[in-house]
């Protein structure tokens, strides 16, 4: 009998226990907390009027332009040859990741890039072949202004929905105007050197690239975008996140 | 008497472990539950309906979808809503979660996915880090459990590439409930796939 009793007792207070700790953990309020902290109940969107409606324009440009030429362009063009002209530009915009990857006093990722700029542009022909990420593993290091002012603690500021660009923010859009004086396919007039001769070819060239890019991510952009409820506010949660994530890094 | 008792109990006690998952089983857990799903996936002869029921019998043994549902909603709205409209809400909720991941079927190829790290961020709250990859890309997931009422570990959140699940569709109804009541929300989370016909 006083096994039974035993028994019992031993049951419940396994049960009160179990429950105690799920009283301490089962906070909602904790859970308020943790996704409060991220945006959305302070968020500061004072231009979500405008953002929404760039945001619809952006998409019916996707919708009835870009997305139709890119796919034309795949159906000529071989994945292959698509997937070379992408890493080509990706070896362009080397200068890009070095000065962001110094700015942000990271030298072993600028020595990896500079490994990968001068193997790619001999060995991979032109940077078509991405040698040094295929066959050595040595990975490209993405860095742009915007993620060095990040890195400086440069808040990120409002949102804003660029045309043709996309979303973007304050602190990025003040990164966007510094990568272009590094960016190989623009023409600016006050640079003492110019890849391209004009502002036109800069435009048809980055069309290009833009068009071959869109090409390889078609399918996965059209299904990330199914997500989609709300497309503005899901887009714009989505940068934010992305950015603040690759700053972080 | 006794013996009967005795089984009673042990039984309860037997349940209990059976459905909890411990702490430091997370990580075996998590990469039998990985392995499990990419041999479905694998399968080439297994048709698609069938491959997600056999993967949502492993999500929903981890997933609280209700918690889920609660957090993506919001305390005070979730607060305001009668039982059965929570209940509806949540079931609509999870059928989108699920619908949403089939259509991420289609992309799948041969992705390999291994666990990375686990870090206890508090006493309730475990993360586990997973990479995905592709080709030669890596992508970041990472897995995020509380403790819940039966003191078994169970998710409430994924962030992939630093991109919270659940903290997107917050900020996407915060701003539908903003403009819209919460019926129209409901609807939306029924038919939200049709591509919206342009006017």
């Amino acid at each position: 009998m006083l096994r039974i009793i035993l028994a019992c007792l031993l049951s419940l207070s396994l049960l009160s226990s179990a429950e105690y700790m799920g009283a301490n953990s089962y906070g909602s309020d904790d859970f308020e907390a943790e996704f409060n902290a991220k945006n959305d109940a302070k968020l500061f969107d004072p231009l979500s009027g405008y953002n929404e409606i760039m945001t619809s324009f952006n998409d019916t440009f996707y919708e009835y332009l870009l997305r139709p030429t890119a796919q034309g362009y795949a159906y000529i063009v071989p994945k292959m040859a698509r997937n070379g002209i992408a890493n080509f530009f990706d070896n362009l915009f080397y200068p890009i990741r070095l000065v962001n990857n110094l700015l942000q006093l990271k030298f072993y990722n600028s020595w990896e890039e500079t490994e990968r700029f001068v193997l790619n542009s001999t060995m991979g022909i032109l940077g078509f072949h991405d040698i040094a990420g295929e066959e050595l593993g040595i990975k490209a290091h993405d860095e742009d202004f915007g993620q060095t002012l990040g890195y400086y603690g440069v808040g990120s500021g409002f949102h804003v929905v660029l045309p043709l660009l996309g979303p973007s923010n304050v602190r990025d859009i003040v990164g966007l105007a510094g990568d272009m004086w590094l960016n190989p396919i623009n023409y600016l007039e006050a640079r003492d050197a110019n890849l391209l001769d004009s502002t036109e070819e800069s435009i048809a060239t980055t069309a290009f690239y833009t068009i071959n890019k869109t090409s390889l991510h078609v399918k996965e952009y059209d299904n990330f975008k199914k997500d989609a409820i709300e497309l503005y506010p899901f887009l714009r949660n989505f940068y934010e996140s992305r950015r603040n994530k690759l700053i972080s890094e | 008497m006794k013996k009967i008792l005795a089984v009673v109990v042990l039984t309860l006690l037997c349940v209990q472990s059976l459905f909890a998952i411990e702490e430091h089983d997370i990580s075996t857990f998590m990469q039998n539950n990985i392995d499990n799903a990419t041999t479905i996936l694998r399968d080439k002869k297994i048709q698609k309906n069938e491959k997600s029921e056999k993967l949502y019998a492993i999500f929903d043994s981890i997933f609280d979808y209700t918690l889920m549902a609660q957090l993506a909603l919001g305390g005070k709205q979730w607060a305001a809503l009668p039982p059965a409209k929570q209940s509806e809400f949540t079931k609509l909720f999870e059928q989108k979660l699920k619908k949403s991941y089939m259509e991420k079927l289609d992309l799948y190829t041969d992705e390999k996915i291994v666990i990375k790290n686990l870090e206890k961020i508090k006493d309730a709250r475990i993360h586990l880090t997973t990479h995905l990859m592709k080709n030669s890309e890596v992508y970041e997931i990472i897995y995020k459990f509380y403790k819940d009422k039966n003191g078994s570990w169970m998710i409430y959140d994924v962030d992939i590439l630093g991109v919270s699940i659940i903290q997107t569709y917050r900020t996407q109804f915060a701003e539908i409930l903003a403009k819209e009541p919460f019926e129209k929300l409901l609807e939306k989370l029924k038919q939200p796939d049709e591509p919206t016909p342009k006017q």
